[in-house]
């Protein structure tokens, strides 16, 4: 056994008894510290035990983020201290430029201005324009997360639905169905990246399963990986494998919860299939589906190891939170991945907060009626 | 169910028409699970059987789900490999760091979460729910954000390239959503329980670990296997503090060979047995214990 192998395990496990130990001290402290001062023993309890999540929150969530916030305003590159420069990464960042075409041969560079590249181009007739901006990659980044976002939240809830609502019928073996179909959420999201490179590949299987429509309707092979108009689809196509998964297993459980006098007296009342599933099954389900929401589109919007592993063509952009790993990790540009960073962390809030605002005109929660 | 009791009544009283259309039902619904699972398997199994593959079965046009011959000597080229352009990178060195990370992450994520947990569900004070609400907002952080800091900080620390990022902040409860369905689990104990050990004179750190642990283990098995999962599949924290190939986990050992053999020609079947090897523990966990699994997701999925 070669002992240098220890040195590199030995050293973190005795920071790891050390740090546990400190904690336990600094818990001890806060419990004497609240009693000396008159306060109970079960709120100075109480607050000693979350004391770890607390000086967590304080370290690696609020002193980080107000050090983001701060590079944010710098130019870093690890080398030289920071140093202030303002808003400069945002304005370059929000460097942005619209220009109409004169002709739908026109090229994008020629209508914009200097130093823009091209991230949408619409040609209408003989005409149409084109948008561009400076930091071209990340507005293409920021196209290809959005759509993805956007398209498949609501395709991946509406599928995990239907898988929900197919287990939920009376199948023989639903414990069995229901172990298969979770089996996508349980390996591990490299390999399947990896995986689906090599599945969407030129060669690969997915190509070949295709090639007898291909040939019939006499079409090119597409090219997922290399064609840019086609990485969305890709994304869009991969993350559909996550219907199957922990989305539809909660949803199951939602669907088990729902008590079936709900659905005799839909019977009594004479509803059919669909008035079922529109006045019974959807607003009972509707705290599922919201907390499923929520987290699919958090999820979505902070997608990485697909990223990671299946590089996308130029052009077409890739997920925001590579390329701000790479603005970051690759460029050495602390300040303006921290500015990327901030524009991503408002996105999120920005649109979860629009989904929780949503949520009291459609989630329904069992009696909260009463109360209002 | 209301639909089958229905169809089941009708069955009764002899009707032919509506046993068709029960049958033609069950026909749909089962043709559309079987459907999902070839969608579910057929990725599957096709990384598989990649991985026993040679080169020259790669890449033939005919759609082959066993290979022949089978070639499970992949399995240990994929390390030879390895080892031959990064010395140190032995199958026992990659396996032993992903576990080391691994279990010292989940062990600090299961301890602290039940503590913080407890905190939050069985003690009465002050600014708890303001406090548990700030908590639940951290979710919507996304960790690249804090990971630019992060980074530097412990880079002052001079601890980039050891697993201590990787592995003892996890005693600081980093994982919200473990500390959210413990306390849903705590908030399901009666109450009485507590109160009969506090009259016979109970300390806190008693009735926790005499009384609570026990109660809570079927969460805290939960929990661990979740946990167990994320640790052993993060890729994103490894890939920023790593540097040194012979201390990587297999996420990076798999994306290491990604990038540094398979650069030209990739070479799939390598790659295809580095992921499976990788898959292999989660998948074995999933197995044994899908019940602590799936319960654990519905507790937050539910109550959520």
């Amino acid at each position: 056994m070669d002992l240098s192998v220890l040195n590199t395990y030995l050293p973190t496990l005795i920071r790891y008894v050390l740090v546990a130990v400190a904690l336990a001290v600094i818990m001890l402290i806060v419990y004497r510290v609240q009693l000396r001062f008159g306060i109970n023993s079960e709120a100075a309890a109480g607050r000693a035990l979350v004391m770890p999540w607390v000086i967590g929150f304080l370290i690696f969530n609020l002193f980080t983020i107000g050090a983001s916030l701060y590079l944010s305003f710098t130019e870093y590159n690890l080398f030289r201290a920071p140093e202030w420069v303002g808003l400069q990464n945002y304005a370059e960042l929000f460097d942005v430029s619209a220009a109409p075409l004169e002709s739908a041969a026109q090229r994008s560079s020629d209508a914009l201005p200097p130093r823009h590249d091209e991230i949408v181009r619409v040609t209408i007739g003989d005409g149409g324009f084109v948008l561009g901006a400076r930091e071209s990659d990340f507005w293409r980044s920021m196209r290809l997360t959005v759509v993805y976002a956007v398209v498949t939240v609501p395709l991946g809830l509406a599928g995990a639905l239907g898988v929900a609502l197919l287990l939920n019928q009376k199948v023989r073996g639903v414990g069995l169905w229901r172990v298969l179909y979770y089996l996508p959420a349980v390996l591990p999201a490299v390999a399947t990246a990896l995986l689906w490179r090599w599945m969407f590949s030129s060669t690969g299987i997915v190509n070949a399963s295709l090639s007898p429509f291909i040939n019939f309707f006499g079409l090119s092979q597409p090219q997922w990986l290399s064609d840019p108009s086609l990485s969305p689809v890709l994304f869009i196509i991969i993350s559909m494998w996550g219907i199957f998964g922990a989305n539809s297993v909660i949803l199951l459980a939602g669907l088990k919860g729902i008590p079936q006098e709900l659905y005799e007296v839909a019977d009594i009342d004479g509803g059919g299939e669909w008035a079922k599933f529109r006045y019974v099954t959807v607003p009972m389900l509707s705290p599922s589906l919201f907390y499923n929401l929520v987290t699919s589109l958090i999820g979505a919007l902070q997608a990485f190891e697909v990223a990671a592993f299946i590089p996308t063509p130029a052009g077409a952009g890739t997920f925001l939170n590579w390329q701000i790993y790479q603005e970051a990790f690759n460029f050495r540009h602390m300040g303006m991945a921290s500015a990327m960073a901030w524009i991503l962390l408002l996105i999120i809030i920005a649109l979860t907060a629009l989904v929780f605002r949503s949520s009291s005109a459609w989630v329904f929660y069992q009696g909260a009626r009463e109360r209002s | 169910m209301a639909t089958l009791s229905q169809t089941q009544s009708r069955n009764t009283s002899d009707q032919p028409p509506s046993q068709r259309a029960f049958h033609v039902r069950q026909a749909i619904i089962y043709g559309l699970l079987l459907f999902g699972a070839a969608l579910v398997l057929i990725p599957f199994l096709w990384m598989i059987s990649t991985s026993l593959k040679t080169q020259d079965q790669l890449f033939v046009r005919t759609i082959d789900f066993i290979p022949n011959p089978i070639v499970p000597g992949n399995y240990i080229e994929v390390w030879e490999r390895l080892n031959s352009i990064s010395p140190g990178m032995t199958i026992w060195r990659i396996l032993g760091n992903t576990l080391f990370i691994t279990v010292l992450a989940m062990f600090g994520e299961i301890f602290s979460a039940s503590l913080v947990a407890y905190g939050f569900s069985r003690f009465k004070w002050k600014g708890r729910d303001a406090l548990f609400a700030l908590m639940l907002v951290t979710v919507m952080i996304p960790g690249i954000v804090t990971r630019v800091p992060g980074f530097l900080i412990w880079r002052q620390l001079g601890l980039l390239d050891t697993y201590d990022p990787l592995t003892w902040p996890s005693l600081f409860a980093w994982g919200p959503i473990y500390v959210f369905l413990m306390r849903q689990f705590f908030m399901s104990i009666p109450r009485e329980i507590e109160e009969a050990a506090i009259i016979d004179g109970a300390n806190t750190l008693q009735i926790y670990v005499y009384i609570m642990l026990p109660l809570i283990r079927p969460i805290m098995l939960a929990i661990a296997v979740l946990s167990f999962q994320g640790n052993w599949n993060n890729f994103q924290g490894p890939l920023l503090y790593l540097n040194t190939p012979e201390r990587f986990p297999l996420a990076l050992a798999l994306r290491f060979f990604d990038q540094s053999l398979s650069r030209e020609a990739p070479q799939w079947q390598y790659m295809m047995a580095l992921a499976t090897m990788m898959a292999a523990p989660v998948l074995a966990i999933y197995f044994l214990a899908q019940k602590q699994f799936l319960e654990g997701i519905n507790v937050g999925g539910v109550k959520g």
